[in-house]
C-alpha cells in the first residue's frame, strides 16, 4: 500500500460519471479501517478526475458521513483540514465536524494524499436564487470570515495565503491579455478570434487601471496586519457550497481555503452573480453588500478593494484563459457568443459601479 | 591551506542533476585540489556515497533542500572540523552560522545571483554578513552593481570571476568530435539544410521564449531554411502543463518555420544540441545574473543573440562574438538582430570562430580556477572580523525565521513557475515544505509516467483536457438554466 500513487484518471465511454479506478477504491477501504464507525454503504457523489480526488457518502452506524479523498498536496491539504477543525472547535461555526480515526487522527495519508471523513449535514437545501438568497449567503460568508481569523496551522501544513499577492495576480491578468490577443492572432482563421481582438485592449486597459489603483489604495497597509488577523478565504463559495440546514446556514467543501482579504470571497459572489443576472444591478450589490457588512463589518478601506477588484476584467479573464490550451477547439462560435455576452454585460458594470463607488466614504 | 567548499542546499555536486552553482564548483575543482587541501560539503543524492575521497577531496554529503535543516549539517560537521578558508556559495544567510561554527576562519562568499535583495535576507543580516566575509566574489558585474547598490556603505572587496565552460566537451558541429553527431541529430529532427536557432533554457515568462517564436513570423519572410529548436523540459510534459506552456505550444504550432522541441535534455548530452545549432538566441527578460548558456554557445562556435538584461550582455562584444537586443520585450527587435547575422554569412561565421576563441582563450575552468586561488590568497592575508560576540548572537536569532529561505536560484531547479521568481518569493511561507513535497510528486509522478508509457499519457491527456472542458461547458450552460428559471 506504501509504494501505491494517486494520479489523475482518465474518464471514457466505458466508465460512468462517478467511475473511480479500482486501486483507489481498495485504497479507500484500507483508510476506512482507522475509523471506528462501521460502514453499511458508500456511494461516489462526485469526482474530480483529473486531479485525482473524489467524495463518496458513507452510511454508518453513526450516522451519514462524507469521505474525501483530496486532490491538493498533502501539506496544502493539512493548512485546509486544520481550518476546518478550528472553526468547528474553536468557533463553533457551522461547517462540518471532521471525525477523528481511532488514533485520534484529522486525517489519514494514502497514496500520497490526505483522505478525511466529516458529518454529513443533512437536510442542506440551497437558498432561493433570489435577491433574499443572494442575501443569505452574504450574511453567512460574512459570518465564516469573522470565525476564521485567528487560525494558526498545524506546524506540518504550508501556509497558503494569498493576502500579498494581489498585485502579481493583477499583472497576471494584464499579461496574459497579450497572450490571448498573439494566439487570436495567430489563429485569425477560428470564427472567436476577431471578437477577441476587438475587445481584448479594452480589457487589458481596465486590468492596467486596476492594478494602478490598488497600488494607489491602502492594500499594503492592510496586508500589514497580517494573516491570521484577516482570516480565510473560501474560495469557492457560492450556491451550492453555502446551504440552508439545522439552525441557519451551512457552509461546506473548504479544500482550498487560503488566508486573504476576506472581500475577495464576497467580489467572486456578487460578479458571479451579475454575469449570471447578464446585467449589474445597483440594488443586488448594495443589498448584497449590506448583508455582508451586517455580519462582517467592511472598513472604507476593504469597500474600496473590493471596488478595485470589481474593475478588474474578472468575468473575460476567467472565461478566456483557457485559450491557451486547446485554440482550434476553444475559439468557436460559443465563445464568439460568450464574448458578447461578457461585453454586453460590461456595459452595465461601469454605470453601476460609479454609482455605488460613494457608498463607504472615509 | 585547509578548505571548505559549501554548496547550496537545493543540487548535489557534482552536478548529476545540473545546476550553474554545481557546474562552477565542479569545473573548478580538479585545479583548486592540486593547491589545496580541499573538503566539498553539500547536499545528499541516492546516487552519491554521503562520504567519499576522490581525486584528493574530500566530499561530505548531507541532507538538504530545505535550507534550515541543510544549515544545522553544515554547522554541525563545521563545529568538529577546522579549517583554514570557508568559501560558501550564494547563500548569504549561511554565512553567520557558519562564524558562529568557526570563528576563526577566513570565509569567502560567491554570488550567483540577487541573494542580497531584501526578501532575500533580513538588512541587518546581511550588513553583518558583508562585515564578516573577507571578500565576495560574483559571476557577473550586474551580480555585484546589485550588492553595491544594495549597501554601498558596508561592501568588502568585490570581484567578478565569470564562470566557465568544458571548451572539450562544447565544440562546434563541425569538429571531427560533432559532425557526426550533428548530422545525425539534424537528421533524426528534420533539421538537415535547416539554418537552425536555439534556445536553451527554462520555458517561463522571465525566459522569455514566447519572443522569438512571435519573432518567427517576421523572419520567415526573409529565410526560407529556417527552423527553431527549442531546449527545455517541460514541453512535453502532462501532468503539470503550465499555462505559459501551453501558450507557447499554440503559438509554435501555428509557425510556418519548424519549432522542434527537445524535450528534456540530461545536463551530459546538451553539448550535442549546441553542435546541431547555427545562431543561439537567449530571450531572457528579466534580469538574469549571467546564463551559463552564453558560454556553452561561445564554446560551440554560435553566434549569439542576447538581451541588455542583467549580466547577459557583459560576455557579448558587439559585432564580435554577437548581437544585443536592448529591447527584448519586443519580438521584432529579436527579428532584426537575427536577420542581422543570418543575412550576412560571413558575420555569421566570423562570429561563431570568435565565439569559440573566446571561449577558448577567457572561459576555460583554468581561468575560473586561477582566478578564485587569488581570492583565496587574498582572504587568507585580510584581517579577521572584529564583529562584536554579541551582535553575533542577535543576527543569529532571525535565521530560523524560514520566509527567506527561497531562493533565486530555484529557477534552475525547479522551473514549475511561469510567471516569475517574485511569485515563488510570494509563496516564502510554504515554499520550503513545498519543494520537498514537489521534488518527491514530480518523481512519483514521472514513475507512473513511466510505468504506463510515454505515448499513451499524451493522448489520454488531450482527452481528458477535452472532457474537462466539455464537462465544464455542460455545468455552465447548467448552472445558467438553473439561475434563470
Amino acid at each position: 500500500m506504501e509504494n501505491i500513487v494517486i494520479v489523475p484518471w482518465e474518464p471514457d465511454e466505458l466508465t460512468h460519471e462517478f467511475f473511480v479506478p479500482e486501486y483507489i477504491i481498495a485504497l479507500a477501504a484500507e483508510v476506512l479501517k482507522h475509523y471506528s464507525f462501521q460502514v453499511k454503504s458508500m456511494q461516489v457523489v462526485t469526482t474530480k478526475p483529473d486531479k485525482g480526488g473524489a467524495i463518496w457518502r458513507l452510511e454508518t452506524n453513526e450516522g451519514p458521513k462524507s469521505f474525501k479523498l483530496l486532490h491538493r498536496r498533502p501539506t496544502r491539504s493539512m493548512f485546509s483540514l486544520g481550518a476546518q477543525k478550528y472553526l468547528v472547535e474553536v468557533q463553533g461555526a457551522r461547517v462540518p465536524a471532521v471525525i477523528q480515526t481511532k488514533a485520534g487522527q484529522e486525517f489519514i495519508e494514502a497514496g500520497g494524499k490526505l483522505w478525511f471523513v466529516a458529518e454529513w449535514i443533512e437536510p442542506l437545501a440551497p437558498v432561493t436564487k433570489d435577491l433574499e438568497g443572494a442575501k443569505q449567503l452574504c450574511y453567512a460568508l460574512g459570518e465564516f470570515h469573522q470565525l476564521s481569523k485567528g487560525y494558526i496551522p498545524p506546524s506540518q501544513a504550508e501556509v497558503a495565503s494569498r493576502l500579498a499577492k494581489w498585485p502579481k495576480s493583477y499583472e497576471k491578468v494584464i499579461t496574459k491579455m497579450d497572450w490571448f490577443r498573439n494566439i487570436a492572432k495567430a489563429y485569425k482563421e477560428m470564427p472567436a478570434s476577431q471578437s477577441i481582438l476587438n475587445v481584448v485592449d479594452t480589457f487589458q486597459e481596465q486590468a492596467r487601471k486596476s492594478l494602478a489603483d490598488l497600488k494607489q489604495s491602502s492594500y499594503l497597509s492592510l496586508v500589514e496586519q497580517g494573516n491570521k488577523s484577516w482570516g480565510l478565504v473560501h474560495q469557492d463559495y457560492g450556491w451550492s457550497n453555502g446551504q440552508m440546514g439545522p439552525n441557519g446556514m451551512w457552509i461546506i467543501d473548504l479544500d482550498g481555503v487560503a488566508y486573504d482579504l476576506p472581500i475577495r470571497d464576497l467580489r467572486k459572489l456578487i460578479s458571479g452573480t451579475m454575469s449570471d443576472l447578464f446585467n449589474w444591478d445597483v440594488t443586488w450589490i448594495r443589498e448584497m453588500i449590506r448583508a455582508y457588512h451586517e455580519a462582517s463589518p467592511l472598513t472604507p478601506e476593504l469597500y474600496e478593494l473590493l471596488m478595485i477588484d470589481f474593475s478588474l476584467p474578472n468575468e473575460f479573464y476567467k472565461n478566456i484563459k483557457e485559450v491557451v490550451y486547446e485554440p482550434e477547439t476553444f475559439l468557436n462560435e460559443t465563445t464568439t457568443q460568450l464574448i458578447q455576452t461578457i461585453v454586453d454585460t460590461d456595459q452595465s458594470k461601469w454605470p453601476a459601479l460609479n454609482e455605488i463607488q460613494h457608498d463607504w466614504r472615509k | 591551506m585547509k578548505i571548505l567548499m559549501v554548496c547550496t542546499e537545493k543540487l548535489p555536486v557534482p552536478p548529476v542533476l545540473g545546476g550553474a552553482i554545481q557546474t562552477y564548483i565542479s569545473g573548478t575543482l580538479p585545479i583548486l585540489s592540486k593547491f589545496h587541501d580541499i573538503t566539498v560539503i553539500g547536499i545528499s543524492h541516492p546516487s552519491l556515497p554521503d562520504n567519499e575521497i576522490k581525486n584528493g577531496i574530500q566530499y561530505v554529503r548531507v541532507p538538504g533542500i530545505i535550507l534550515e535543516i541543510y544549515r544545522e549539517g553544515v554547522v554541525q560537521f563545521i563545529q568538529n572540523n577546522s579549517f583554514d578558508l570557508i568559501h560558501i556559495f550564494n547563500r548569504p544567510r549561511l554565512v553567520m552560522p557558519i562564524r558562529g561554527a568557526a570563528p576563526n576562519a577566513k570565509i569567502t562568499l560567491s554570488m550567483h545571483n540577487d541573494m542580497f535583495n531584501i526578501e532575500k535576507i533580513d538588512p541587518t543580516e546581511a550588513a553583518s554578513v558583508l562585515k564578516e566575509v573577507s571578500n565576495i566574489v560574483t559571476v557577473s558585474d550586474y551580480v555585484g552593481n546589485v550588492i553595491r547598490t544594495l549597501y554601498p556603505e558596508s561592501v568588502p572587496t568585490i570581484r567578478t570571476i565569470y564562470s566557465g565552460v568544458d571548451t572539450e566537451r562544447f565544440l562546434p558541429g563541425n569538429h571531427p568530435k560533432m559532425s557526426e553527431i550533428r548530422n545525425s541529430i539534424r537528421k533524426q529532427h528534420g533539421l538537415e539544410n535547416k539554418t537552425v536557432l536555439l534556445f536553451a533554457g527554462r520555458l517561463s515568462v522571465n525566459k522569455g521564449v514566447d519572443r522569438l517564436i512571435r519573432a518567427l513570423p517576421q523572419l520567415s519572410t526573409k529565410f526560407k531554411d529556417l527552423a527553431l529548436v527549442v531546449m527545455g523540459s517541460k514541453w512535453f510534459s502532462q501532468d503539470d502543463v503550465t499555462d505559459y506552456v501551453a501558450y507557447i505550444r499554440a503559438l509554435a504550432k501555428k509557425q510556418s518555420i519548424p519549432v522542434v522541441a527537445t524535450g528534456f535534455v540530461s545536463p551530459s548530452e546538451i553539448q550535442k544540441w549546441f553542435a546541431s545549432a547555427d545562431l543561439f538566441v537567449c530571450t531572457s527578460l528579466w534580469q538574469e545574473p549571467l546564463a551559463r548558456v552564453h558560454y556553452e554557445a561561445m564554446a560551440a562556435g554560435l553566434p549569439i543573440v542576447t538581451t541588455a538584461r542583467g549580466g547577459n550582455s557583459e560576455v557579448i562584444i558587439q559585432n564580435e562574438n554577437g548581437l544585443i537586443v536592448e529591447n527584448p520585450e519586443d519580438p521584432s527587435c529579436f527579428a532584426e538582430k537575427i536577420t542581422t547575422i543570418l543575412s550576412d554569412k560571413s558575420l555569421m561565421k566570423r562570429m561563431g570562430i570568435r565565439g569559440r576563441e573566446l571561449a577558448v582563450a577567457n572561459y576555460e575552468w583554468n581561468r575560473v580556477a586561477n582566478e578564485i586561488l587569488e581570492v583565496w590568497q587574498q582572504s587568507i592575508e585580510a584581517p579577521l572580523t572584529n564583529i562584536q560576540h554579541n551582535d553575533l548572537e542577535s543576527i543569529q536569532t532571525p535565521l530560523t525565521n524560514n520566509t527567506q529561505s527561497e531562493t533565486l536560484e530555484v529557477y534552475q531547479v525547479e522551473p514549475d513557475n511561469e510567471f516569475s521568481k517574485q511569485d515563488k518569493v510570494d509563496k516564502e511561507d510554504k515554499v520550503d515544505k513545498k519543494d520537498k513535497k514537489d521534488k518527491k510528486e514530480k518523481k512519483d509522478k514521472k514513475d507512473q509516467v513511466d510505468k504506463k508509457g510515454k505515448k499513451d499519457k499524451k493522448d489520454n491527456k488531450k482527452d481528458n483536457k477535452k472532457d474537462k472542458k466539455d464537462k465544464k461547458d455542460k455545468k455552465d450552460k447548467k448552472d445558467k438554466k438553473d439561475k434563470q428559471k
